[in-house]
């Protein structure tokens, strides 16, 4: 008997870790699935200003939106990130990395050692993009200039650092259904709703997670606590920016000012670094789609002290 | 007898104190609000919302050289860690990092003076907002938190 149970465990044990190896199998793009292509570089640019990328990746406390050396710490409740170097230097960045290590970085999470990154990179978003956009940014990064330096290693506790287990929280997690047009919208919303839910990964930050980090779907786009520390990420559905027009939508992601006159404030500032550089009909696709976004009442709110 | 006076007046006194913090806290979001509500007014007349109109940029440019004045008073070390009515904070690092929030201050400054001669129509205007603008959000990214 006791020697049945103890086979059965065995048995259920082996299993287990079969499913959990299968299931967090690391996703990659293979180089034959490429055909040939001739990037725009152009398009690159504006992938990388959509992206957001040097929000993060530009070397902190300094000016150079393309000096790409990383290191910019990343607080979260799962410890501290550390931006890496996505500069084209051979050694501390991606300039080893082919095209095909660097599509499956961005459109699917994995690095080129075959491990899942953590999702503080926006791949969850970034799955969703088009894989052209994807390959002209590549071509666009490597006209950069490569940054020497090695950034750190992550700063995460147990069992946060094991990457395996990225692999059931993409299960859980990561939706990489392709973009689909809405054919009944025009055709700047559908750009909007592309660069705002791929490339512009708004939702990263304006959507309340649950415990694992995972966004709560029904509350998408409806702000919560600011996941990087102190302080609160805004509703951007029609509950939190009613007041607000596709206009003055558009008018802040150029300048930075709200329609009352205050300016963007906290990681917003960075993002308006990048939303700046868009050409005036992206910055006004994006404006429309989110000004259609229908509304939802987000998390409560901490109470406001009252001072008097 | 001595005693209870010495309390009593002592407490009477740090309530006094308190109350001229949150004053103080008060003042400075009353600035700040003033400072938005002449920058939405600029905003609105380029967004085309509003005609270009020379007595609206005057004073807002009088507002914002009367906040620079104030700066330097308008954030003292009792005021820190106080979380007062409204939306949003004044984050603890203006006062843990003292040089750079004053270099801030030193660049809003020089962006308010060197704009002030500079607009006369709507063109010049539409040039220099976004200075101004630059200089508010370059100190809100690190020195504001917003509360709810």
């Amino acid at each position: 008997m006791l020697r049945r149970l103890l086979l059965a465990a065995v048995v259920a044990a082996i299993a287990g870790t079969a499913v959990f190896w299968w299931l967090t199998i690391p996703a990659t793009v293979a180089a034959g699935a490429l055909p040939a292509y001739q990037p725009n570089l152009a398009n690159g640019l504006t992938t990388f200003n959509a992206g957001g990328c040097s929000s993060c990746h530009a070397v902190p406390k300094q000016d150079d939106r393309l000096k790409l050396g990383g290191g910019l710490a990343i607080p979260s409740p799962f410890g501290t990130f550390y931006a890496p170097n996505i500069s084209p230097d051979p050694n501390d960045g991606i300039g080893r990395w082919s095209e095909a290590d660097f599509v499956t970085a961005v459109l699917k999470g994995t690095s080129p050692q075959g491990t899942h990154f953590f999702p503080a990179f926006p791949y969850p978003s970034y799955t969703h993009a088009k894989i052209e956009d994807a390959r002209d940014l590549f071509a666009y990064l490597k006209t950069l200039a490569p940054v020497p330096g090695k950034v750190r290693d992550h700063d995460l506790p147990f069992p946060f650092n094991i990457r395996r287990n990225v692999g059931v929280w993409k299960f859980l997690f990561m939706d990489d259904k392709p973009f689909v047009a809405d054919a009944g919208r025009s055709a700047s919303w559908n750009r909007g709703a592309y660069l705002v839910n791929s490339w512009g990964h708004c939702a990263e930050c304006h959507s309340p997670r649950n415990v694992l980090g995972g966004i709560v779907t029904a509350q998408r786009f409806a702000g919560g606590p600011n996941p990087e520390g102190e302080g609160w990420v805004p509703n951007i559905t029609q509950k939190g920016l009613s007041d607000w027009s596709a206009k003055d939508i558009e008018y802040f992601l150029e300048t930075g000012q709200t329609p009352d006159g205050d300016s963007a404030g906290g990681s917003m500032v960075r993002v308006i670094k990048n939303t700046s550089q868009l050409s005036a009909a992206d910055r006004a696709a994006i404006a429309e789609y989110v000004k259609s976004l229908p509304p939802v009442e987000g998390p409560p709110k901490p109470k406001k002290k009252d001072a008097s | 007898m001595k005693r209870i006076v010495v309390v009593a007046a002592a407490l009477v006194f740090s309530a006094g104190a308190v109350v001229a913090q949150q004053d103080q806290v008060k003042q400075a979001q009353a600035q700040m609000k003033d400072n938005g509500k002449n920058a939405g007014a600029l905003a609105a007349m380029v967004k085309g919302e509003k005609p270009y109109d020379q007595a609206t940029v005057n004073a807002a440019l009088a507002q914002f050289e009367d906040t620079v004045k104030k700066f330097p008073t308008l954030f003292p070390e009792s005021t820190k860690g106080l979380s007062p009515e409204g939306d949003y904070a004044a984050s603890p690092k203006i006062w843990e990092d003292k040089a750079g929030f004053e270099a801030h201050v030193a660049s809003f400054a020089k962006a308010v003076a060197d704009a002030k001669g500079k607009i006369k129509d709507l063109d010049t205007l539409k040039a220099e907002l976004p200075v101004i603008g630059k200089q508010c959000g370059g100190c809100h990214e690190t020195y504001r938190i917003k509360k709810g």
